[in-house]
């Protein structure tokens, strides 16, 4: 398939390693991938603050960007801004075009067990992994069933990394409690966004694992800022990572 | 702990008081876990059903249905409660409410009011005006007296002590009750409240109780307890007194079943509260009143996603669950009522203007709601309202038009954030903190890349 990267500022700026590794495995994959220019961010910040007069004209850029662009699929490797971007796109423009792009956008979890699954995996991955189930990924995009919902569970993370050979995957406590990230929240409201940002860094640490694993790298920024702080033995990984390393 | 909760002028954003909250980070970790304690209960109850979601979707539209016909079904209420010799009053906010009750009770020279748990009286500041008219109230709910009597308001809509811990309890009782000095054993204590309730139960003059559902098509009210003390009180004295809001209001029993099934397994993981009592007219001799209060609600309506709302059933799901709520407490959100439901329908009051921002947005409260309101939803709408009326909390009213210009233009970010980056690489962290506000207070800063992702792109995949 032809793929056209959505790459949000946060991966573009802070974390290249995360769209490099996403780069090469949809290309391992046998996917042709292009980064379409001109991207810089959804307008989450904004948006998420109540702002949409300052966010229309970034999400306009980002929305453009795609327009037109020859493709199969957008995929884009940060769950929440995906989140974002879908329903920004909606609320500035409702015209066919920016339809046509919205429909082909997954995040990259999405992509690999609803569009394109992976066959088989090549390497093993020795370690175990504390999986990271982000908010807006769970709740907003079905990525897994979340923990208040009863009945049928699904859980489109597990079962794409569980395929990799001697991979050992792990929970931590409260398993799908919000991490404090929340974007402008780290920084609007400190106190609490640390105190939940410092109980699951110590939630995944208790686990044993080796790696806490995610799909959205702002949570996984903020949960390596307290890691490290806390100085627990454990470390955060995109799940772009793992799968690169394992193909 | 503050109990400074009101509204108003010079009360301290909700960030400010969660983080003094934060400072004993034992106490908020025993909070936290005493209402995870609860969420797990509820997990427990609500999984025990196999049609739980059905129940929860049922729920969410008999109350959207109902509240689309609200007039029709309160006219109805109001006959049949006629026919059934109540006496129906209607308020339309928290002043008139007050000022109905105390009529009442003052046409029966009522002294003593015993007063079941409702938060619309909370709501309504009805205590501190009967008192002020020299009619002495005395919550009945152990943790309600619990708080009367440390004179502070309800820290949660289910459980109001909660912030309290049995030796504090412990040492209240001592000073008001005559308890032994020291003594923490909830039994003991519990005993203890009970003889000082029961004396207060024999000598009321009326008793005044909440009401958690008001049947149109039999005009009859339902009352939910766990202790029982709405039956006491309203079976004693033969003046009784129900307060009610306009979103009370359900169709019939069949609509009542199913919202009783979920209330009490949703809040604290019981099948059903101990005591659910219809009801449905004045004892022998007596009177029984039943006043219906708007206080802004008809405004919520108006508005499709805030409307949503009203269908709470006040269960407490969303607090027990919600992440911000645990860690901050239930005093910071500057409004009677907390967490996620208390910013969805008080952020409007809120003159701080900082309660919308007290969320992560992570959505656990909407899926834990029996009731499906779309808690999440709306606390993002009270964003945007209050950004459009030109409402932001200060430190956003001044950063946000430049981030949105910032975010808009690439050689803008892209030499800023490469100022950053090489910031970030090269000068010692313990430089940067200062300069990195919250971030830098409690977390490592990020370790800095090189280069961008797209620099990385275009020499390697050289497009
Ligand atoms: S909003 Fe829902 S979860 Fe919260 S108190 Fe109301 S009914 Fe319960």
């Amino acid at each position: 398939m032809k793929i056209a990267l959505f790459i949000p500022c946060l991966v573009n700026q802070m974390m290249p390693h995360v769209g490099i590794a996403t780069v090469e495995l949809l290309e391992k994959l046998g996917h042709q991938v292009i980064l379409p220019k001109g991207q810089t961010c959804c307008g989450q910040p904004m948006t998420n603050s109540g702002c949409f007069d300052e966010a229309k004209k970034t999400t306009l850029k980002l929305l453009n960007a795609f327009k037109g662009v020859e493709c199969d699929a957008i995929v884009c490797p940060a769950a929440s801004c995906l989140v974002a971007a879908k329903e920004n796109f909606h609320e500035f423009d409702t015209s066919p075009e920016a339809q046509a792009v919205i429909d082909k956008l997954y995040e990259l979890t999405e992509f690999l067990h609803d569009v394109a699954p992976i066959k088989a995996f090549n390497k093993p991955f020795n370690h175990k992994i504390s999986l990271q189930l982000s908010c807006h990924g769970i709740r907003m995009l079905d990525l897994a069933t979340p923990s208040e919902q009863m009945g049928p569970r699904t859980n489109k993370v597990e079962a794409v990394l569980k395929a990799i050979p001697s991979i050992e995957i792990v929970y931590p406590g409260r398993y799908d409690e919000c991490c404090g990230f929340g974007g402008t929240f780290a920084v609007d409201e400190g106190a609490v966004s640390a105190k939940m940002g410092k109980d699951k860094a110590q939630a995944h640490a208790e686990t044993g694992a080796k790696y806490a694993v995610g799909f959205d790298p702002s949570c996984l920024l903020h949960l390596d800022g307290m890691m490290r702080r806390q100085k627990l033995p454990i470390e955060t990984l995109h799940i772009a990572q793992v799968i690169n390393a394992a193909l | 702990m503050s109990t400074n909760h009101t509204s108003g002028a010079g009360s301290a954003v909700h960030a400010k008081k969660a983080e003094i909250f934060c400072k004993d980070e034992a106490r908020v970790d025993w909070h936290s876990k005493a209402l995870w304690m609860l969420r797990e209960k509820r997990d427990r109850a609500a999984s025990s059903i196999p049609e739980w979601e059905q129940l929860r979707e049922l729920g969410s539209q008999l109350k959207l249905h109902t509240l689309t016909h609200l007039d029709q079904y309160l006219e109805e209420f109001e006959k049949n409660c006629l026919a059934n010799g109540i006496q129906v009053h209607w308020a339309k906010d928290g002043i008139e409410h007050n000022q109905i009750v105390h009529k009442i009770l003052a046409d029966k020279q009522v002294k003593k009011l015993v007063k079941s748990k409702s938060m619309l009286t909370e709501e309504c500041h009805l205590n501190p005006y009967l008192e002020s008219h020299g009619i002495e109230v005395i919550d009945t709910d152990l943790g309600e007296r619990i708080i009367q009597l440390a004179e502070q308001p309800p820290s949660h809509i289910v459980v109001p002590a909660i912030h309290m811990k049995k030796e504090e309890v412990g040492e209240l009782f001592h000073d008001k009750l005559g308890t032994k000095a020291g003594a923490a054993d909830p039994l003991y204590l519990t005993r203890a409240a009970r003889a000082h309730l029961r004396e207060k139960f024999l000598s009321a003059d009326a008793a005044m109780t909440g009401v958690n559902m008001a049947i149109a098509d039999k005009g009859t009210v339902v009352v939910c307890t766990n202790e029982g003390n709405a039956d006491m009180g309203a079976n004693l004295p033969k003046l009784q007194l129900h307060s009610m809001g306009i979103d009370k209001i359900v169709p019939d029993l069949d609509s009542a079943a199913v919202i009783l099934r979920t209330l009490a397994r949703n809040a604290t993981g019981q099948p059903v509260t101990t005591y659910s009592s219809f009801y449905r007219g004045p004892q022998t001799d007596g009177e029984m009143h039943i006043i219906i209060v708007d206080n802004g609600r008809t405004d919520m309506l108006q508005d499709k996603i805030l409307a949503e709302s009203l269908k709470c059933i006040r269960c407490g799901g969303c607090l027990n669950t919600c992440p911000v709520y645990r860690r901050s407490g239930g005093y910071s959100y500057n409004y009677t009522i907390p967490g996620p439901i208390g910013i969805a329908v008080g952020a409007q009051n809120d003159d701080t203007n900082s309660i919308p921002w007290a969320c992560t947005l992570c959505g656990s409260c909407s899926y834990v709601c029996p009731t499906k309101v779309p808690l999440d939803k709306i606390i993002h709408h009270h964003r945007r309202l209050k950004a459009k009326a030109g409402k932001l909390p200060y430190g956003k009213r001044s950063y946000m038009p430049l981030v949105g210009n910032f975010m808009a233009s690439e050689t803008m970010l892209n030499c800023s954030m490469s100022v950053a980056r090489t910031a970030l690489r090269i000068l010692p962290g313990a430089m940067l903190k200062p300069f990195s506000g919250a971030w830098g207070k409690y977390r490592e800063l990020p370790i800095a890349p090189k280069s961008s992702f797209e620099t990385w792109f275009n020499k390697n995949r050289g497009q």
